[in-house]
């Protein structure tokens, strides 16, 4: 018995005996040794690391026919079938690199990202909703940023010389009509969307992709935010009103509901305001969000929004100021979004989504009503194949059909004057973006559009290239036809207007160093087919205007060089004149200004257990039309001024309490003049300047979190 | 009579691939024993492609998966740069995803999944605090519930407690308890895996001294 057991393990010896030997190097593309790669026999423990010189040996007991597998990360694989017979065995293994979206370049031309995930992002989610003087709306936050223009009456974004209009807004690729809240005339308006329903924003401001239509300027395009991760309650009492949210999580889904109440009233009555209010403004909203998981990683996002709001104002005449007219507005507005996203069969995934808005405004300036609603709706598909590690194309198509209405009371004969149109916009892209290897990428498509109105196709390039020499530094350009329809106002004159026209022409460098980012860019936009009054009769409408912008943007931002210090700097050089609408000759448009400057600063004082946040911002003088001199827009107001600060305190992990208040210097900010239409008994018109609505704005907040877990509040969602 | 039987079960344990759970215990404690030690990140990546070469073979475990996500997310809270942290974790969290696929109720795993969310928090918590510091308590609550005497979920957990107690300046009340309960498991708690994991009671002394 003994015997067979010793004969039995014998046998075992000599089978280690004859052992293979594999021993080789294993190298990159330019022959340079890849360490730590981890070579392997496919189905057994054997195998060994390669060594700093790239080197590797070891033996193995296994015999046969055998695949050697050797990985390292951020390389493709490499397999080859080996036969193990005894006989050492020498591999010379190249690993070729695979390109990572992390480390490779990427197109920075026109965009800046924000999210949380990706790294190599230049503002974060939640940058946007800590920005001093920003008070949590997007587009203030984004006014910080190179290549807006701050038209403090408006609070709108004018990207390059273009108007508010000519920047759309997309949540997850669907798009808003209508995406800013009412304001009474010369009061800044809000972003009718919260930036913490977003994981991810991005905010072009020229040169974006063929998947984004009739947008002149700018795309700002809105990520939302994910399943969310645990039961909560939330509960803001602010100056301005309350609200209350609730969110819901099970195992694959998660549903989010709020509810808030705007009323300024009570705020108004401590500070004095210059805007003679009759109803301040008071608001109704509600929204939700619902999150499903589908499969593997199909993910289906729904969202919900309702707002009621209305406000009356009395106007006063410029010449005889006791004169004046009462302004009433109701403003009704629903957006609805579904989109869904998932991985089809290998390397292809699929998205698409259905949006609707209803924005419905009802006037009433001394009794006598204006009536004006849009209701729109898009759907889109988009196909999307990673063809390799170095190519991905993306197709897809969309509708975007909206209606329009508009009714008046005629001054003279009380009769309601209608005004409305219908538009149906099919569009197609295609867009490949290619890699020749991380330092070099090129993006290029075509946009094609069919509009119901115009009963005519367009074609519309797109192209973009990134260079990177070296580890840190790129460059990039982009190149772009764009175009977008008419104003409603416009169009419900003139349905035969032609779409105007944008050309985007941008250079770009930027550096991203850990925590540090540098960026210079410059570009030149020419404007065609703007619309044009035939002899300075708004009525009478055609295609004939025409611009141009350009200029140079410098942005500079470090969270590195202080401790518990984020700040960043931006400035914009604005060249632009455009000949449109009612201008008598080419001239710079009155939401135009040349000089631009932000500075924001962020301060963590331990300490205090709070956040410190300033904003300082400068734009000179713009443009205003005064009848009184014969040069059309040549006058300029005074300069902007602002400095902003906020306060966001954390006694308890459950409790946030925010201040912030707005020019802190108490300049008298002038955006323009308004005019009187005739001229005083020495033929001069009389005028009145367009100044804020108060010297400061006041906010205070304070924000409550129910939650199992006590360690989360509403930091990320102020 | 006592050798036969000796010999038979011999046999017939190696012919019933015994000698392959042998060799699998045998190849993992050792590499175990290598990563607990490692200290450069040269020993660190040769135990991770050892659990790889492991995990690849025998598909039905999910210790070799486990251990690469661990070396993988130490690695990450030894490194400084923030993108060499993030690409750590991103492995390590396509190892843990591996092991989960094969045993996703448990307790360790989880507890992993939440320690990688942890470490992950730490490379920015001013812009990941709120979606992490969830995460990673979620995982570690649910860990405890798969398996309320496993000490490193509890350990974890009093680990996200403290982070937050120190942050808010509030009271290590809580903290404090579920470390020293953690301490006591890590004394108690014998496992039947062999394989199993046994790290974490230094972590648990270490903070167990903010107490006193």
């Amino acid at each position: 018995m003994k015997a067979i057991l010793i004969l039995f393990l014998c046998g075992m010896a000599t089978g280690a005996a004859a052992q293979t030997r594999i021993s080789g190097t294993v190298t990159d593309e330019k022959g340079l040794a890849i360490p730590g790669a981890n070579i392997s026999i496919q189905d057994s423990y054997d195998g060994a690391s390669s060594d700093i010189d790239g080197r590797f040996l070891f033996t193995s007991d296994e015999k046969g026919p055998h695949g050697i597998l050797v990985t390292f990360i951020g390389y493709s694989s490499f397999i080859q079938s080996l036969e193990l017979k005894g006989t050492p065995i020498v591999l010379a293994v190249v690993l070729r690199e695979e390109i990572n979206q992390l480390e490779a370049v990427t197109i920075s031309a026109g965009s800046f990202t924000a999210g949380d995930e990706k790294r190599r992002t230049i503002l974060k989610a939640v940058d946007i909703a800590t920005t001093a003087g920003a008070t949590a709306d997007i587009a203030g936050a984004l006014n910080t940023l190179p290549g807006t223009t701050k038209v403090g009456e408006s609070g709108r974004l004018f990207v390059r010389g273009g108007d508010s209009n000519e920047t759309r807004t997309f949540i997850d690729g669907m798009a808003v009509l209508d995406a800013y809240g009412p304001s009474a005339p010369n009061t800044p308006s809000r972003g009718r969307f919260l930036p913490f329903m977003f994981k991810g924003t991005s905010f072009s401001t020229g040169g974006y992709g063929a998947e984004y239509g009739q947008a002149l300027s700018s795309a700002l395009v809105l990520n939302s935010k994910d399943k969310a991760e645990m039961n909560q309650t939330d509960i803001g009492l602010l100056s301005v009103g309350t609200d209350v949210a609730h969110t819901q999580v099970w195992d694959r889904s998660s549903v989010t509901g709020k509810v808030q109440y705007t009323n300024i009233r009570p705020y108004f009555q401590l500070l004095d305001q210059r805007v003679d209010w009759n109803n301040p403004p008071l608001s109704l909203e509600g929204s939700a969000a619902y999150r499903q998981q589908v499969g593997v990683d199909g993910l289906l996002k729904v969202f919900g929004n309702f707002n009621r709001s209305n406000f009356s104002m009395f106007n006063h005449d410029i010449a005889s100021p006791a004169t004046k007219q009462l302004v009433d507005l109701t403003n009704t507005y629903a957006y609805g979004n579904s989109a869904y996203q998932q991985s089809l069969r290998e390397k292809w995934s699929v998205r698409g989504g259905l949006s609707y808005t209803y924005n419905d405004n009802a006037y009433r300036v001394d009794g006598a009503p204006f009536n004006e609603s849009e209701k729109g709706i898009h759907s889109k598909l988009v196909f999307e194949n990673s063809v390799s590690d170095k190519l991905e194309v993306r197709f897809g198509s969309e509708v975007i059909a909206r209606r329009y209405d508009a009714s008046k009371q005629d001054e003279k004969t009380l009769e309601i004057v209608k005004q409305s149109f219908n538009e149906t916009i099919t569009a197609s892209f295609v867009e490949a973006e290619a890699y020749t290897n991380k330092h070099f990428v090129a993006k290029g498509g075509a946009r094609v559009e069919y509009n119901s109105l115009l009963g005519q196709p367009s074609v519309d390039p797109r192209l973009s290239l990134a260079y990177r020499p070296r580890k840190q530094g790129q460059f990039s350009m982009a190149y772009g036809v764009f175009r977008q329809s008419a104003k409603n106002q416009y169009l419900r004159v003139n349905t035969a207007l032609l779409n105007e026209k944008a050309e985007h022409f941008i250079l770009n460098y930027q550096v991203i160093t850990n925590n540090r980012t540098f960026r210079v860019e410059t570009y030149y936009k020419r404007y065609t087919n703007l619309v044009k009054f035939v002899g300075g009769d708004p009525t009478v409408l055609i295609n004939s205007g025409n611009g141009y912008a350009k200029g140079v943007e410098l942005f500079w931002r470090d969270n590195r060089s202080l401790k518990n210090v984020d700040y960043w700097v931006s400035y914009s050089y604005l060249d632009t004149e455009r000949d449109y609408l009612n201008f008598t000759s080419p001239a710079m448009p009155s939401f135009a200004s040349t000089h631009n400057f932000s500075f924001v600063y962020k301060h963590f004082v331990t300490a205090l257990k709070s956040q410190l946040g300033f904003t300082y911002s400068y734009a000179s003088g713009r443009p205003y039309y005064n009848p009184n001199v014969t040069d059309f827009n040549s006058d300029r107001t005074p300069y902007y001024e602002d400095l902003s600060a906020n306060v966001s305190y954390l006694p308890k992990n459950w409790l946030i309490i925010y201040l912030s208040c707005t020019n802190l210097l108490g300049r008298d900010n002038i955006f323009g003049y308004n005019y009187a239409t005739t001229p005083d008994s020495n033929g001069v018109y009389a005028r009145q300047a367009i100044r804020q609505p108060a010297t400061h704005f006041l906010f205070l907040g304070v924000f409550i979190t129910i939650s199992k877990n006590k360690s989360i509040n509403q930091l990320p969602n102020l | 009579m006592k050798t036969t039987a000796l010999f038979f079960a011999m046999i017939l344990g190696l012919t019933a691939s015994n000698a392959g759970d042998d060799k699998f215990i045998e190849t993992m404690t050792r590499t175990i024993d290598l990563v607990y030690k490692a200290s450069t990140t040269d020993e660190f990546l040769q135990s991770i492609n050892t659990f790889d070469r492991i995990g690849n073979s025998e598909k039905n475990r999910w210790e070799p998966f486990y251990y690469a996500a661990f070396g993988y997310t130490v690695l990450a809270s030894r490194e400084a740069d923030a993108v060499k942290k993030d690409g750590y974790l991103d492995q390590a969290i396509v190892a843990i995803q591996k092991a989960s696929t094969i045993n996703p109720d448990e307790s360790e795993i989880v507890a992993m999944e939440g320690f990688i969310s942890m470490i992950r928090l730490t490379v920015d918590p001013a812009t990941r605090g709120q979606q992490f510091a969830g995460k990673a308590m979620q995982s570690f609550e649910k860990a405890v519930s798969l398996n309320p005497e496993n000490p490193r979920a509890l350990g974890l957990l009093a680990q996200m407690q403290f982070g937050t107690a120190r942050f808010f300046k509030t009271s290590t009340l809580e903290a404090c308890e579920n470390s020293r309960k953690a301490l006591e498991k890590f004394r108690t708690y014998v496992s039947v895996n062999p394989l199993a994991p046994a790290w974490g009671k230094g972590m648990v002394e270490g903070s167990l001294k903010e107490c006193q």
